[in-house]
């Protein structure tokens, strides 16, 4: 392996403290500016802490486990959480959209992650959770944020719209032909994060992961193979969630 | 002929827990004109939507041609009861265009037949050099007509039209309602008008539909209507 005499440093909890007293730097900005985002800032910043806190160690005990139906069952977790945040974003909440956003990320998740660890990875056993968990962490991620544009995108645009799309109806169109426009527009607005951040992905930018692979001292050539496997999963599942 | 086209039987229509419309009984007769007349508010736009199932009741029924129109598949309903609104609509592209919108939906089957699509305008009141101007550029009285000859194209049995001189100066909106009194006599179609204006209503005659507080309050010939309203007024 390349950088073999590469070690990963452990951060201490007195180092987290360090970076806590970043955080309160920023909060005595705020308060200095009038800004008042002080206090959101300290709930934001304990959340951050407590949550990957329990991930972490939630994780660690999932994976010394290493049982199938327990890792399946944090990947049904993450997809009802999603869902459920879609639906918070939708103006005229609905259990159905819960529902249809919740089903079409199992499909467009499931395959994509089905094609990357089973035929491209071939992870062994199938339910490897180093490999499964963090790959649809990421994919149900995306795809969450592309299904909240959408939603959010479609009701502003039936807002606009309202009366061409009740003259349509007046004129006997189906309820999809109606509001067709709309639809479209939806789903290229919540394709447009997706596609940019493929066009600028390295130059720009470089993703969470493949920091994360590096760090951990994998050669960047695997992480960026990694890495593109990556987009094209999520430019997948998010096109699959826009046709539910 | 006078079976009632449309019937509505103690329609009642709520929203949000207040009663917009109560206990409406209606007959619209086949090949009438009907105006639907009252003050803003009375509920008149809430009772024109509910014919061609913009809107559904909250109770009550209404049938078409004798049928519960819940029982007719919505699109053909629709296809049978036109419907053109307050602020007329314009779709992108030309007036062609715009009148093949029925076709290109699918709604009416087959081919655009440039015959047809004159032949609305021109019973709409628009000359056929129109086909080629951009509908957005168009005055709202034109785009009006344009509405009306959209409509038309699905052939409908009744039109419903709410307020649909409202955007419009007095000699245009006498225009079309001329054109659609003729629209009535020459296709035989059942009209039903909202209006608040009682000059429109005169202008227009047929069966006159007086609404105020989500109810019919009375309901008449045009001739006779106002002599009564004034005799009634006076005692
Ligand atoms: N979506 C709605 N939600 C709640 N109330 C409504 C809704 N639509 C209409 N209303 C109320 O119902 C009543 C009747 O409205 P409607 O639009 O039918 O009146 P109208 O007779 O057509 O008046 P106008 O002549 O001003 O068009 C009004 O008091 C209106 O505020
Ligand atoms: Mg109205």
């Amino acid at each position: 392996m390349e950088g073999s005499n590469y070690t990963l440093f452990d951060l201490s909890y007195l180092d987290l403290a360090i970076g806590l007293a970043l955080i309160l730097i920023v909060a005595g900005l705020s308060r200095w500016q009038q800004l008042k985002l002080e206090g959101e800032l300290v709930i934001a910043a304990a959340r951050t802490c407590l949550q990957l806190l329990a991930v972490g160690y939630i994780l660690k005990y999932i994976f010394t486990l290493n049982h199938p139906f327990l890792i399946i069952l944090v990947i049904v977790v993450m997809i009802v959480v999603a869902s459920r945040t879609v639906k918070g974003r939708q103006k005229k909440q609905t259990r159905e959209l819960s529902y249809l956003v919740g089903f079409a990320m199992t499909v467009g998740s499931g395959i994509s992650l089905f094609i990357a660890t089973q035929i491209m990875l071939q992870i062994k056993p199938w339910y490897e959770p180093h490999y499964l968990i963090p790959l649809a962490g990421m994919v149900i991620g995306n795809s969450m944020n592309g299904a909240t544009l959408a939603v959010e995108r479609i009701d502003s645009e039936i807002e606009a719209r309202k009366m061409e799309i009740e003259a349509y109806l007046a004129l006997g169109a189906t309820a999809k032909q109606a509001a067709g426009k709309c639809i479209r527009a939806a789903m290229k607005a919540a394709m447009i994060p997706t596609i940019n951040s493929m066009m600028v992905v390295g130059i720009v930018s470089l993703p969470g992961m493949m920091t994360g692979q590096i760090l951990s001292g994998t050669s960047p050539i695997i992480a960026f193979k990694y890495q593109i496997i990556i987009m094209y999963m999520i430019a997948f599942s998010v096109a699959v969630i826009l046709h539910r | 002929m006078n079976n009632p086209k449309i019937e509505l039987l103690n329609v009642q229509k709520t929203r949000n827990g207040t009663v917009i419309l109560k206990e409406i009984n209606l007959k619209f007769i086949s090949g009438k004109r009907h105006i639907l007349l009252g003050p803003s508010g009375a509920g008149k736009t809430t009772l024109l939507r509910l014919l061609n199932r913009m809107d559904d009741p909250s109770s009550g029924e209404i049938f078409y041609d004798e049928n519960n129109i819940k029982n007719i598949p919505i699109l053909e309903l629709r296809r049978k009861v036109g419907m053109v609104f307050q602020i007329p609509v314009t779709f992108e592209g030309t007036v062609k265009d715009n009148l093949m919108v029925p076709y290109r939906l699918g709604v009416i089957s087959g081919n655009a037949d440039e015959n047809e699509l004159e032949k609305a305008l021109e019973l709409s009141g628009l000359q056929t050099e129109y086909l080629g101007r951009k509908a957005s550029e168009l005055s709202v009285g034109e785009k009006q007509r344009l509405n009306v000859a959209r409509a038309l194209l699905n052939k409908p049995e009744v039109l419903l039209l709410d307020e649909p001189t409202s955007a419009l100066d007095s000699e245009s909106a006498n225009k079309l309602l001329h054109s659609v009194k003729e629209l009535n006599e020459v296709l035989g179609l059942t009209v039903i008008m909202v209006t608040h204006q009682l000059e429109n209503a005169r202008l227009f005659g047929g069966k006159i539909i007086h609404i105020a507080n989500g109810t019919v309050v009375r309901e008449g010939e045009e001739e006779g209507f106002f002599l009564n309203s004034l005799s009634s007024n006076m005692s």
